[in-house]
């Protein structure tokens, strides 16, 4: 790998566009992107982003990596893979929306930390990482409580009556977190997965 | 031998039907006292024994064939002796005019008049044939179309004489390393052919190569080409190849691009040289990590060239996956407002897109230079301003300027003021109006021809062709450009671009001596001859040839060169005294035919009006309209020319002065996207026509009688419709007052 760290917090790197390229998931299929728009055409929720996926793609060419990675564009894609089953060229626009959103949280972008789906992927991936399994009450908690003591109660009652009946109909169950048999097992696991990411330049 | 002109109708594909027959043998036979015979299928063999026992006997020479249209069935009644004279009864009368209807009866039987009439007009023609006729082709430009003509016109059989102004073969390409390819899977550069092509060139006894010569003096015609060089040599050849190629635009006019600012900031010329040289590196001895190409740098562009040069994208292209491959930490941005990959090439811009080449959509703005270049680019995907840097090089990805003039020559003056009036095609007041330019330089052949030196030249100073019709022409018959003093084209092209001109070579070569015509009129033995005694020295004869195939001699007459000719006939329509003629074709044949026409009284209110009808182009798209079955007024007579070109205004007047209310005038588009398959031909009807006004006048005519329609060959639907409307036109403004004088 020859991958060049870019420089933070500049507006203009001419070098993004390669990192992407070599660094992000499916980014080597973005040297094809030939601007045609059948992705921001085909979004659903394109209306809600500050560029469509074709705009983002032209700017990192254009190697303004601090307007893509501060764009809402990353963090509001739902994953509905329509773009990426339209690409004429191929490009997996989906997994690069992915990576870039990871790529600027590990950089600490502003918006990356207020993100709401960065912050319910955090505890989702701190009870997978801890128990193996997720479970609903420690996720949605750590999420919720992550705008704050205030408004994790407040959006914690907003929700209490749905709880409610998810306990009634066993959707969700009261005492100790559900867990894995082998945790150290994972655990190992998920430290190998750490040292590779570290190796390939990506950074923990 | 006594010309007996015999009529032979055709009641075939439904004529029989829809006419009177017995009336229309009438015709010939009591108005023209001439033998005339039927037949349900002339075509078919019992048909045509018919004619052939007919000439056999001797007792027809001239057969007037009533039947289809001439454009068909031409094989079938190619006969030995005379060409026959078709009338068209068919495409023209009855299918696009009610069968047994009273008008198209009337239509029929004028057509066989003016046609019989045409038939007692004309001579066989006597070819030109005087002296010899040499085959060598003289090639001038030893770059790879030259080098390309010289092989493939040795290859098919003839001489060639290669003059190259350098000191060495291989021109423009032989600062190339490698190629845009030409050959499947169109991915990577290709090795450049050209110095295996120059060995083969010199290995070759039949080239004979000249190299640091220039051409001094171009007389004579085709077959009969007197070539003097600057070595004093003097040649005598059959036709001349144009291979002259390109220069690259001056960079020196691209400050704005930052050209000339730093070492850094080079052509795609430049560039290349430093790739065939071996490692690209920048002026501080280091390899270049961040390029940029900034495309139609001075193309496309009022103030420069105003034309796209075809050729400076896919040379980025190749230029930029070469640096990428080179050096794979190198980043490659190429600037571009429209990426031009013709054909194949697209697969060489995936392949560029596949080594990781940026494109970017936009104009480059600004070139700053400083630590690094930095250029602004508008960029047209993102709607706003990037500052693309820091650059360590930049390439202006300059255009191509023709070889249509050699630049070391001083230009010339003298025939330059009609170069440069025949060149302007842009209307005053049409938004892309760019000033006409012809490449600085004097004429490269410089012909001894009474319109001057110069080859025409086409706006944008590449040597004047029809890109579709007849590309390799020139407007000097016998002379074929190829390659880029043509067109902007890469190598792959002019490769199939000198074959072609040598093809067109060897074909004028061949028809010359055997005083054929060659394209359009391929075959035509005719040519114009003047009767002197009538000639006032008007010169317009001389100066309106579209091919400059009339000098004067001494005693300022004119005098024709059979071989330049193409046989369209603007001289004969532009002589204002009708002594210029060829053997089976005149003013005086036409007038007569027009005069052959029946023309009804005033009060049976049945307009005539004459259709002058371009051969080329017009005609055959009333015959399509009449495939087609679309129906027009039976009120108007076509009048096929050769070209519009070869209408006098006289013809005009005859027909006026004969009780026609209106004459319509169908010729092909003038102009800077013309269709004339004589290029002048139509826009010198144009003007004639322009100055009818007075005539008309003086007849104590309305001008609306009078009209030019620009018809095409894909008109075959739209002309009945305007027929229809200017005869109504001509319907309202009344009866020709002329009737019955």
């Amino acid at each position: 790998m020859n991958a060049i760290s870019p420089t933070p917090k500049r507006a203009y790197d001419l070098n993004f566009a390669r990192y992407v390229y070599e660094n992000i998931d499916g980014g080597e299929r973005l040297r094809m992107c030939m601007q045609c728009g059948a992705c921001s055409g085909s979004c659903p929720i394109g209306q809600q982003m500050d560029h469509g996926p074709r705009k983002l793609f032209m700017m990192i060419r254009a190697g303004m990596k601090e307007a893509v990675l501060t764009s809402n564009t990353i963090w509001n894609c739902v994953s509905c893979y329509n773009c990426v089953v339209r690409c004429p060229r191929k490009v997996p626009i989906t997994y690069i929306l992915h990576d870039l959103a990871y790529l600027a949280v590990q950089e600490g972008y502003e918006p990356a930390k207020k993100a709401d789906n960065a912050r319910f992927a955090k505890a989702f991936w701190w009870s997978a990482a801890k128990y193996g399994r997720t479970d609903e009450r420690l996720v949605t908690g750590i999420y919720y409580f992550s705008f704050g003591i205030g408004e994790g109660m407040k959006r914690g009652m907003a929700n209490q009556k749905i709880a409610m009946n998810m306990i009634k109909t066993k959707r969700m169950h009261l005492g100790m977190p559900h867990a894995i048999k082998a945790k150290d097992e994972l655990q190992k696991i998920l430290a190998k997965a750490t040292e590779i990411q570290a190796r390939h330049g990506k950074g923990a | 031998m006594e010309k007996k002109i015999g009529a032979y109708l055709c009641s075939g594909c439904g004529i029989g039907d829809a006419l009177d027959f017995k009336a229309l043998e009438g015709v010939v036979s009591k108005e023209f006292k001439k033998p005339v015979k039927s037949h349900e299928c002339l075509c078919g063999d019992a048909g045509l024994a018919v004619i052939k026992a007919d000439m056999e006997a001797g007792e027809v020479t001239l057969p007037v064939i009533g039947a289809c249209s001439p454009r068909v069935m031409t094989d079938r009644f190619m006969l030995p002796g005379m060409t026959p004279i078709r009338a068209n009864l068919r495409e023209q009368v009855i299918w696009s005019h009610p069968a047994g209807d009273e008008d198209t009866q009337m239509l029929a039987e004028d057509v066989m008049r003016m046609f019989m009439t045409q038939a007692t007009k004309v001579n066989d023609p006597v070819p030109f044939t005087e002296g010899d006729f040499s085959t060598t082709i003289l090639v001038l430009g030893g770059g790879y179309a030259g080098l390309t003509a010289a092989k493939q016109a040795v290859k098919a059989g003839h001489g060639v004489i290669l003059v190259e102004k350098k000191a060495e073969l291989g021109g423009n390409a032989a600062n190339w390393a490698n190629i845009v390819p030409s050959k499947p899977p169109y991915h990577d550069p290709q090795a450049n052919p050209l110095p295996g092509l120059i060995d083969e060139v010199k290995a070759t006894s039949a080239i004979r190569v000249i190299t640091g010569a220039t051409v001094a003096k171009t007389s004579g015609m085709p077959g009969k080409f007197q070539v003097e060089l600057s070595d004093g040599s003097s040649h005598t050849v059959g036709a001349i190849v144009l291979a002259t190629g390109f220069r690259p635009y001056d960079a020196t006019k691209l400050a704005h691009l930052g050209y000339g600012a730093s070492a850094d900031i080079v052509t795609n010329v430049e560039m290349e040289a430093k790739l065939k040289a071996g490692k690209v590196v920048t002026k501080a001895g280091s390899s270049p990590k961040a390029v940029a190409f900034i495309q139609c740098a001075g193309s496309r562009d009022p103030n420069h060239l105003p034309y796209c040069s075809s050729v400076c994208c896919s040379v980025s292209l190749k230029q930029a996956i070469q640096l990428t491959k080179a050096d794979p930490e190198t980043m490659v941005y190429v600037i571009y407002e429209e990426m031009r990959t013709p054909g194949t090439t697209e697969e060489f811009y995936r392949a560029a897109q596949e080594a990781g080449v940026i494109f970017m959509k936009g104009k480059a703005t600004k070139v700053e230079n400083g630590s690094g270049i930095t250029v602004t680019v508008a960029d047209e995907l993102l709607q706003q301003d990037v500052p693309l840097g820091p650059l360590d090089m930049v390439v202006l990805a300059t255009g191509m300027v023709p070889n249509s003039t050699d630049p070391d020559q001083p230009a010339q003056e003298y025939g330059a003021e009609l170069l440069n009036a025949d060149i302007n095609p842009y209307p005053a007041g049409d938004s892309y109006n760019p000033t006409p330019a012809v490449p600085p330089g004097g004429p490269l052949l410089n012909l001894q021809y009474r319109q001057g030196p110069h080859l025409p030249m086409l706006a944008d100073g590449f040597s004047d062709s029809h890109y579709i019709c007849f590309p390799y022409e020139t407007r000097r018959t016998g002379i074929y450009a190829c390659g880029p003093v043509r067109r902007p084209m890469d190598m792959g092209e002019v490769h199939e671009d000198a074959m072609g001109a040598v093809l067109k070579s060897i074909q004028v070569i061949r028809n010359a001596a055997q005083g054929h015509a060659v394209h359009p009129r391929v075959g035509d033995l005719s040519y114009p001859k003047i009767n002197l005694n009538a000639c006032t020295k008007c010169r317009r004869c001389t100066v309106e040839c579209p091919f400059g195939a009339i000098d004067e001699n001494e005693k300022d007459y004119p005098v024709v060169n059979p071989t330049r000719c193409r046989r369209c006939g603007t001289c004969m329509g532009a002589c204002p005294v009708r002594t210029i003629s060829f053997d089976n074709y005149s003013v005086e044949m036409l007038s007569s035919m027009v005069k052959a026409v029946n023309i009804p009284d005033e009060d049976e209110e049945k307009p005539r009006i004459l259709v002058i009808a371009c051969e080329n182009d017009a005609y055959p798209a009333l015959d399509m309209a009449g495939i087609a079955k679309h129906q027009y007024s039976p009120f108007i007579r076509v009048l096929p020319v050769r070209c519009l070109g070869s209408m006098s205004l006289l013809l005009i007047s005859d027909a006026l002065s004969s009780g026609y209310d209106g004459v319509v005038l169908m010729g092909c588009k003038p102009g800077d996207d013309y269709q004339c398959h004589f290029v002048k031909g139509s826009a010198m009807a144009k003007e004639r026509l322009s100055k009818i006004a007075d005539t008309l006048k003086s007849m104590q005519l309305e001008v609306e009688r009078v009209t030019m329609v620009d018809a095409s060959i894909a008109d075959g639907a739209r002309l009945p419709k305007v027929i229809d409307e200017l005869v109504a036109k001509i319907d309202a403004v009344g009866p020709n007052p002329f009737k019955g004088f």
